[in-house]
């Protein structure tokens, strides 16, 4: 694979699917939620989404609240305030507003997180992080929209719609000596002695 | 304050050349990009670490070969460090004990908890070009730490300038040999040209390099452990 042909191989074309747009979030996208661009990354202040107005089934933690426990439910859940502990809502959609800051593994149908975040993520469904988001943690979904400027610290990891989580297998060893790496000199290569 | 200066000069979000080149993004055809997916093309769900921001672009290329990808912007995460740092030395009542610390001993602290990964975890890394905008004598505990993280046979891919870049860049994946170079805010200034020499030197502990340069003199950089 170090070989000159190799590397002047031509550009292979773009891959179609990562032009075409997610599957559609119509359903996980609230009216104020910033469209995904193109544009680079912007300060989360300028954002951040306004709450939207609550559906029908909606619950809602507001930002004066504090929770630790585990919430668990089928509504939908607005949060932007502070939760510690688990949040399971496997049948539902679950929103963090930009000021919701959460410390727990949050489990739900469908996740939409434009606030702080630190703990694993499971969308059986979908899982969006908005521009403003900002998260630490593993991260699993059969689809995954992220908007430019969100921030993640952790692990990407698709899985089946509606799978529920499941062990993380040990990874793969690599081979001793990768076979074809044969490092051949070259006017740009250079040998570490 | 030399303390935070000499790492990442921490710039101010407004309006300037890196805002007004907001939207000027290009393409960069990478041979370094290619051939480090050639490395992992063999190793099935290969984990690979992204040094860089986070784009659905980048996510989705490696979600969609089976690829574990992990995400961590070890630049923002540097700047929320070094903030963090200076508003608590602001919170020091003046006369006493500043507590200020050494470039050094503020890396050694950031690495209490960045790039926190098992020994051997990754079989590919993207540094991009972040190593350029720390001082050099800050990047060999960065460079160890990455060392641990990645598998034995694992390659690490990065970027060097070979002068001062003008404007603060992202770099996301298009396919697999096209990277878009995104201009971006600038939260860091370019703190370090990297001579071959050093790079070598850096990078003493891998077992072989392979570098190549593009036209705009950026240096893509590619090395086996």
């Amino acid at each position: 694979m170090w070989n000159k042909s190799a590397q002047n191989r031509p550009s292979s074309k773009a891959d179609a699917r990562l032009a075409a747009p997610l599957p559609s979030h119509s359903a996980m996208q609230s009216p104020a939620e910033p469209a995904s661009s193109h544009a680079p990354a912007v300060p989360s202040s300028a954002a951040e989404p306004a709450r939207p107005a609550l559906g029908v089934a909606e619950s809602a933690i507001d930002s004066h609240l504090k929770i630790a426990g585990e919430i668990s439910g089928n509504s939908d859940l607005y949060i932007d305030g502070e939760v510690r502990g688990k949040v399971r809502m496997a049948g539902a959609r679950v929103t963090v507003g930009a000021k919701g800051r959460i410390h727990a593994d949050m489990e739900a149908r469908e996740l939409v997180i434009h606030g702080h975040v630190e703990g694993s993520l499971h969308a059986a469904e979908s899982l969006h992080l908005g521009a403003s988001s900002r998260v630490q943690g593993k991260v699993l979904a059969p689809r995954i929209r992220i908007d430019d400027g969100a921030f993640l610290r952790g692990t990407v990891e698709m899985i089946a719609a509606g799978v529920a989580s499941k062990p993380v297998a040990a990874a793969p060893k690599m081979p001793a000596v990768i076979p074809d790496v044969v490092p051949v000199a070259t006017e740009h290569e250079e040998i570490i002695p | 304050m030399r303390a935070t200066a000499a790492a990442v000069a921490v710039q101010p979000l407004k309006p300037g050349p890196a805002a007004s080149a907001a939207h000027a993004s290009s393409f960069r055809a990478s041979n370094g990009l290619q051939q480090f997916l050639d490395l992992l093309a063999d190793v099935p769900r290969a984990r690979v670490l992204d040094l860089g921001s986070v784009w659905q672009s980048t996510i989705s290329f490696f979600v969609d070969k089976g690829y574990r990808i992990s995400t961590e912007d070890v630049l923002r995460g540097w700047k929320e460090f070094i903030t963090s740092e200076e508003e608590r030395q602001r919170a020091i009542p003046s006369g006493a004990d500043s507590g200020k610390l050494s470039p050094q001993l503020l890396m050694a602290n950031f690495l209490q908890d960045a790039l926190g990964y098992p020994e051997h975890n990754f079989h590919g890394i993207l540094a991009w070009d972040l190593l350029d905008y720390f001082d050099a004598d800050l990047v060999p505990p960065l460079m160890e730490r990455l060392f641990q993280a990645l598998h034995p046979g694992g390659a690490l891919l990065a970027l060097f300038h070979s002068r001062p870049a003008e404007h603060f860049r992202r770099y996301r994946i298009m396919d697999s040999q096209t990277v878009e170079v995104v201009a971006a805010p600038t939260i860091a200034v370019h703190a370090h040209v990297f001579q071959n020499r050093e790079i070598l030197d850096l990078f003493g502990k891998f077992r072989s390099s392979k570098t190549f340069v593009g036209r705009d003199q950026v240096r893509e950089a590619l090395f086996l452990r």
